[in-house]
């Protein structure tokens, strides 16, 4: 039987604000997009959420809820530091650590480099580590698979241990609701709800075939997930498929000459990123969506791998000729590279020719 | 229009264009070559992109003057399969042509020569003389290392510009990975006030023109073009709109680790080890140490390759990764019998060069590997 952690951060971006700067701590924040504009939510602190405030919800339906909500602007080089410090703690203990996130990680710890057995003490010294280095609270999850462990560690959270043995795993599971399965979106748990099928003990009733005619090649999967088994691994390797940044506009843009800006400046970002976690990018893909919804992508690979801004934003701009945009209002651009060369793989430097 | 010629001018005419006109065109006119009478006893044959132009002189007998057009790559074919030493095109109505030749006849529709562009020209032009072997040496030296990717498009062309002080000609290629930049004195001063930038293409025909034959030729700049003469030819290139960057930023100057070592067993050693990296897009790591030089090459689906030279170093030991292709690239054009690396660390620029030889540079970016 394997023994899998997933370590979650609480309320990592509030939290990390809170602690870097005391006067916001015990007030309800909210780390995202303008409040005047159409942000949204990135996350909320454990005070902001007493009012109904959850991550992904629009900045002005929040302020609304929580007149008081401090809004903050995310800082992402910032978390990405304290990521990288709380990942090194994972690797204290194994190196099967599985990223799912900056603030989430699944650790496979049925072998582990303190040659501790009881995962339920491994977890608690990784949540007291965690906090040593970074004065941040995480909530973790003990189980003999991911399934099991990532459920448990959203069960008391925040600063949550909840230990989940091979022989409670049936307890645990039966009453929770099907949603909260792994692969269940809202429009599948709405189709299962619709069916009477509302928790996983509902499931439970039914046979892998009926699941398959219900939910298609899915369904067998949640049979087995539905059953508390689930052989998915812990790997180290996920490979990065693409790194971008995408921005929605507070007020549509109309002028050509805004969205060329706007794409230059995404397309710095995401150069800075590629270029600090080394994996130069090949392909350059832009993404427009217009006042009314509808969205398009463009792409574009080029001759050779980079992390040179000046590549990818000219790449880019050259793709904007390729949308209606400046003809029609633009509410959202996205820059992404993907084609990333592999993490750790031979990388080609580039000479660093100015301008 | 009525021409007679005989084919090994016509198909010299036609061979020429080749490179410059257009296969996959948006304008179907700029697949095609342009032929024109000249008085009683020459004919223009022209082709374009609209970025470069070439046009020639040569021999016929003009029957009946005028302008025609005709799909350069098949005329091309027609004409060097011809059996008989003399062909005669004559245009009939509606753009058809009739080439006869002997017993054998073909018709072959043109395209007006009303419709095809016109090629810039230019009055006093600042010309200077090129020898010609020294000159394509310098196309060598720098036209492997040009960008070929197009977001980057001031790469995508070699940087000339004028030597200070000596009269010579400076010229400079960088695809962003590797550089490579020679000098050469110039017989007089090459009339330019500012650098320019040739694209590759025009350099590539440039190149072939300056192979033919051993009479030199003469290049000179004018607004936004670079023409090049020679021998009843001209070569019109539109430069590349674009700033080169300061290339001399990246050219090492004080690297202290010098590795000499004999270019041929270089050379065979590289292909050697390449021998598992099937593309040559990867990399082979250089272990230097005192008097020795490995080459090893890992390939995680076929395996590993290793092989040791004797070198001239007397340093400390340095590993450092380079992309096969580049290496060979330059080792490919040196003409000396050593080379000498100048290295820094495993993540700067190195410099190649070949011992004796002066004026010419190429630098690479390592790989990390």
């Amino acid at each position: 039987m394997r023994k899998v952690i997933h370590v979650d951060m609480d309320a990592f971006y509030a939290s990390v604000e809170q602690r870097d700067r005391p006067e916001l701590r015990g007030r309800p924040v909210a780390v995202g997009g303008d409040p005047d504009g159409r942000g949204v939510v990135a996350a909320a602190s454990y005070e902001a959420r007493r009012f109904g405030i959850r991550s992904a919800m629009p900045c002005a339906r929040a302020r609304r809820l929580c007149p008081d909500l401090v809004f903050v602007r995310p800082d992402f080089s910032k978390y990405s530091a304290v990521s990288k410090q709380i990942h090194a703690v994972f690797h204290e203990v194994t190196e099967l650590v599985e990223p799912l996130a900056l603030d989430e990680a699944y650790l496979d710890v049925t072998e582990n480099r303190l040659e501790e057995p009881l995962a339920g003490k491994l977890a608690k010294h990784l949540k007291a580590r965690i906090r040593e280095e970074t004065q941040l609270v995480a909530s973790a999850g003990v189980g003999p698979n991911k399934l099991v462990a990532k459920l448990a560690s959203a069960l008391q959270k925040p600063d949550g241990l909840v230990i989940i043995p091979p022989e409670r795993v049936d307890a645990f599971l039966l009453p929770l609701p099907v949603r909260k399965l792994w692969g269940v979106g809202p429009k599948t748990a709405e189709r299962l709800e619709g069916m009477g099928i509302r928790t996983v003990s509902d499931v439970r009733d039914l046979t892998p075939e009926h699941l398959e005619h219900i939910l298609g090649s899915f369904g067998p999967f949640l049979y087995e997930l539905a059953h508390g088994r689930d052989d998915r691994k812990v790997s180290p390797h996920r490979a990065r498929k693409s790194r971008g940044a995408e921005r929605t506009l507070d007020r549509d843009l109309s002028d050509l000459q805004d969205v060329l800006r706007l794409v230059d400046h995404l397309a710095h970002g995401v150069g800075e990123d590629l270029a600090r976690i080394e994996q130069p990018g090949r392909t350059v893909v832009l993404k427009i969506r217009y006042s009314d919804f509808t969205t398009v992508t463009r792409s574009r690979t080029l001759a050779s791998p980079t992390t040179d801004a000046a590549r990818i934003a000219a790449a880019a701009r050259e793709l904007v000729a390729d949308t209606e945009a400046g003809r029609r209002p633009v509410r959202l651009v996205g820059v992404t590279m993907s084609n990333l060369v592999e993490e750790g793989a031979p990388l080609q430097l580039e000479l660093e020719l100015p301008g | 229009m009525e021409l007679t010629i005989r084919v090994p001018e016509l198909v010299r005419a036609l061979q020429r264009v080749q490179g410059i006109v257009e296969k996959k065109t948006t304008m179907p006119i700029l697949a095609n070559a342009l032929i024109k009478s000249k008085g009683k006893d020459k004919i223009t044959v022209s082709a374009t992109d609209l970025e470069i132009g070439l046009t020639g002189d040569y021999d016929a007998t003009v029957v009946k003057s005028g302008a025609m057009t005709l799909g350069a790559k098949a005329l091309y074919d027609i004409v060097r399969s011809l059996p008989e030493d003399v062909v005669t095109l004559k245009q009939g109505a509606n753009q058809w042509v009739e080439i006869s030749c002997g017993k054998v006849k073909y018709r072959v529709v043109g395209m007006s020569a009303d419709s095809f562009p016109t090629l810039p020209s230019f009055e006093q032009v600042p010309f200077f003389a090129l020898e010609p072997r020294i000159f394509k040496e310098m196309i060598e030296k720098t036209l492997y290392a040009v960008s070929t990717d197009e977001t980057r498009y001031n790469l995508t062309g070699v940087y000339c510009e004028q030597v200070q002080g000596s009269p010579g000609l400076r010229m400079v290629a960088t695809d962003g990975h590797r550089l490579s930049v020679i000098e050469r004195p110039t017989q007089e001063p090459p009339a330019m006030k500012e650098g320019v930038i040739i694209p590759r293409k025009g350099l590539v025909e440039l190149r072939k023109l300056l192979e033919e034959g051993k009479e030199g030729g003469r290049l000179g700049f004018i607004e936004n073009s670079a023409v090049f003469e020679k021998d009843g030819i001209t070569l019109t290139m539109r430069l590349v709109d674009g700033r080169f960057p300061d290339y001399q930023q990246v050219i090492p100057t004080t690297s202290t680790r010098r590795v000499r070592v004999n270019k041929d067993r270089l050379s065979a050693a590289l292909k050697r080890t390449s021998l598992l990296s099937p593309d040559k897009a990867q990399g082979v790591r250089l272990d230097i140490a005192s008097g020795t030089m490995a080459l090893t090459a890992n390939n995680p689906d076929l395996g590993e390759a290793r092989e040791e030279l004797e070198v001239e170093y007397d340093n400390e030991a340095l590993k450092i990764g380079f992309n096969f292709r580049y290496l060979m690239d330059v080792l490919a054009v040196l003409g000396e019998e050593q080379v000498e690396l100048e290295l820094t660390d495993e993540l700067s620029p190195g410099v190649i060069r070949g011992v004796g030889g002066e004026g010419y540079r190429a630098v690479i970016m390592p790989m990390r590997i």
